[in-house]
């Protein structure tokens, strides 16, 4: 018996020493908020090529699931080192949401880091600046910037609606064949309300700049009855894949989209040719992923690099705007050099510069945020 | 003789300590932050949100598993019936195979399955469409609450029914060739002779269908669509939207009373026949 115990434990305290032997080579840990594309990013594409310029450094890559609740995983995580006072995280480097990249940033959780590395210059965009009412100067670069939009068949809808006003007396011609997910079953239903409170509700300016006020969530009731009243003449879909799967087996004609989902299907061919996207007035919500690295991060250095590669523009246009048809985090116009027109044109065909700055929105600051959606919960689908 | 306990004892520990560990703490724990504040003070305020908002879907859960277990328990039971009285012993071996199926698969590959079946233009349709039976025009959508209790009853049909199965061949045979020799039907053996006997069996089946049914996400995420919907999917949408612990266990609560409800239900049933036959 006891024998038999002691070489267990050999055998434990052996594997233990040769698992350890294995792992003697730096290990750069990357955290990555975010759907099973982004980590499949980070795993397939830029790995391979930090590795490749540092040899003897493997790139352990952590995905921790989908939406705001995945960086609230890595900002409990970080939280947690924080007050345990360690002088070393397992964290590198961390790919988050907008809203929770500020509130690691005023919890001290994360290093200033872009004025020290090259491609820092290189970011024009508002939101790395200000994520949602906090100042994230120098703590963040934007990875890639996302995009709600909607789409519609042209083969069955001639003029698309510019606005959410044409919308409603579009869907009120055409019952049912306008359909959105709520605002459970994915973020695409979500921005799409958002605007929806932008367009009847409180401009986007107001919402997405501190400081809050609760008492501004008391002018939105009409905003709840009117869409209340719009949600009846509508089909509600199961998801944001849902939106685009009804789309495709014309079961809908229209229905609010992420963009870089929509055109990685369409060139997967999982949607047919004819659908087109619209960004309508006064504007839908987009939101950036932010790179980030926490002020104690065991390589400091290695982090640094690694998003240096992540956010260059050749990086940017190959990986993030012809691969994933994201808009790209830095200034476009560093990374349209890299890339060819066709590339270039595909990604602005539909939804051009113009519109992307006049009605891509930012998402509300996080109370406003909540109590949009808890409206919704209480005056529209209760 | 106090040994032999203490060893017992040590016998039990690591099980013990898993359950104690992975399950106790984590139920009282979620209990205790459904009832108390931040601070550890006791309210009553994420109970009343969680009724405030969503009774609608609490009161959806309940019917929706209802109707569930009721179609699970008659289709179980016709499939079992069939499988241990049925002269045909081919087509006793084709189900047989049939019935179990379902038990290998996911309930998530189950929705994604469903969800292309069910839909408007979905597989089922379109079979019905190109066999001439339906024009295109006349197709419903089945996502949305029959969705759901289609799926849940095609998934845990196999659970219950095996269960059922099991429990109808294990009675004794000869009961049943008695009741044939003096010219009782096939239906009346199984009402009078079998039903009465396995009843403790389907509680079983339908009270652990029922948590089953309770605890799935995936199933209401992907082919419910919009409003009302499951607990599940509300208490998913708490944590995942608002990081608020505290009303995803009050709804908790409130799931773990159905259930307990379901549960009390059973036992008190099942201990009055025990008590009846003593």
């Amino acid at each position: 018996m006891f024998t038999k115990t002691k070489i267990a434990v050999l055998a434990a305290v052996g594997i233990a020493q040769f698992t350890s032997f294995a792992q003697a080579e730096t290990v750069l840990n990357v955290a990555s908020a975010g759907g099973q594309n982004m980590v499949d990013y980070v795993k397939t594409y830029l790995a391979p090529k930090f590795e490749a310029m540092h040899p003897g450094v493997k790139v352990n890559i952590i995905g921790t699931g989908p939406g705001d609740a995945g960086s609230h995983k890595i900002l409990e995580k970080l939280s947690a080192q924080q007050s345990s006072n360690l002088a070393k995280w397992d964290i590198d480097v961390a790919v988050v949401h907008q809203k929770i990249g500020g509130q690691m940033v005023s919890e001290g959780l994360l290093a200033k880091y872009r004025s020290e590395i090259d491609t820092g210059k290189l970011v024009s965009r508002d939101s790395a600046k200000n994520a949602l009412g906090t100042n994230v100067e120098g703590y963040v670069m934007p990875m890639f910037h996302s995009q709600t939009a909607i789409a519609y068949n042209s083969d069955f809808v001639t003029t698309p609606p510019k606005s959410y006003d044409e919308l409603v007396t579009w869907t009120k011609k055409h019952p049912k064949a306008f359909g959105y997910n709520g605002i459970k079953n994915g973020m695409s239903g979500v921005s799409f309300v958002t605007g929806w409170i932008y367009a009847y509700g409180t401009d986007a300016k107001t919402l997405s700049s501190k400081p809050y006020n609760k008492d501004v969530e008391s002018n939105w009731g009409e905003a709840f009855a009117k869409l209340k009243a719009f949600n009846k003449n509508i089909t509600f879909t199961p998801g944001n894949a849902g939106t685009l799967d009804m789309l495709n087996r014309g079961e809908i004609f229209m229905g609010p989209v992420w963009v870089d989902m929509f055109y990685s299907w369409k060139e997967q061919g999982k949607i047919p040719p004819s659908m087109k996207l619209a960004l309508i007035a006064p504007g839908m919500p987009g939101q950036p992923m932010y790179y980030v690295t926490p002020t104690k991060a065991a390589h400091p250095e290695l982090a640094r690099q690694f998003i240096e590669l992540a956010t260059s523009p050749k990086v940017q246009a190959e990986g993030i705007v012809k691969r994933f048809n994201w808009y790209p985090g830095i200034d476009a116009k560093y990374v349209k050099s890299e890339l060819d027109s066709a590339t270039w044109n595909k990604l602005f065909a539909e939804i051009t510069p113009e519109d992307l700055s006049q009605y891509g929105k930012s998402f509300p600051i996080a109370s406003y945020f909540d109590d949009i959606k808890e409206g919704y919960e209480r005056q529209v689908s209760n | 003789m106090h040994f032999k306990i203490s060893k017992n004892l040590w016998l039990v520990a690591p099980a013990a300590i898993m359950v104690a560990i992975l399950f106790l703490y984590p139920l009282c724990f979620s209990l205790y932050s459904a009832i108390t504040l931040d601070n550890g003070s006791f309210t009553l305020e994420h109970l009343h949100t969680s009724f405030e908002l969503y009774s609608n879907d609490i009161l959806f859960t309940i019917l929706i598993v209802l109707i569930s277990v009721i179609l699970l328990a008659l289709l179980s039971t016709i499939i079992a019936a069939l499988i241990v009285l049925s002269p045909f012993r081919s087509v006793v071996l084709i189900l047989g195979v049939l019935y179990r199926l379902p038990l290998f698969i996911p309930f998530i590959v189950t929705a994604q399955m469903m969800r292309t079946f069910l839909a408007k233009n979905g597989l089922m349709n379109n079979a019905f469409i190109a066999s001439g039976l339906m024009t295109p025009m006349d197709t419903v959508s089945f996502l949305g609450w029959s969705g759901i209790i289609i799926t849940f009853v095609w998934k845990q049909l196999a659970f219950s029914t095996l269960l059922i199965t099991g429990a109808m061949s294990a009675l004794d045979e000869s009961q049943i060739r008695a009741a044939r020799n003096l010219g009782a039907s096939r239906f009346k053996i199984l009402t009078q002779i079998i039903l009465p006997q396995i009843f403790p069996t389907l509680g079983v089946a339908m009270v652990l269908s029922t948590v089953t049914m309770m605890s799935v996400l995936s199933v209401p995420l992907m082919i419910g669509t919009g409003t009302p919907t499951m607990i599940s999917a509300d208490m998913a949408f708490r944590v995942n939207s608002y990081g608020d612990y505290h009303v995803a266990n009050a709804l908790g609560l409130v799931s773990y009373a159905i259930c307990a409800g379901l549960a009390w239900f059973y036992l008190r049933h099942s201990l009055k026949d025990k008590g009846a036959t003593a």
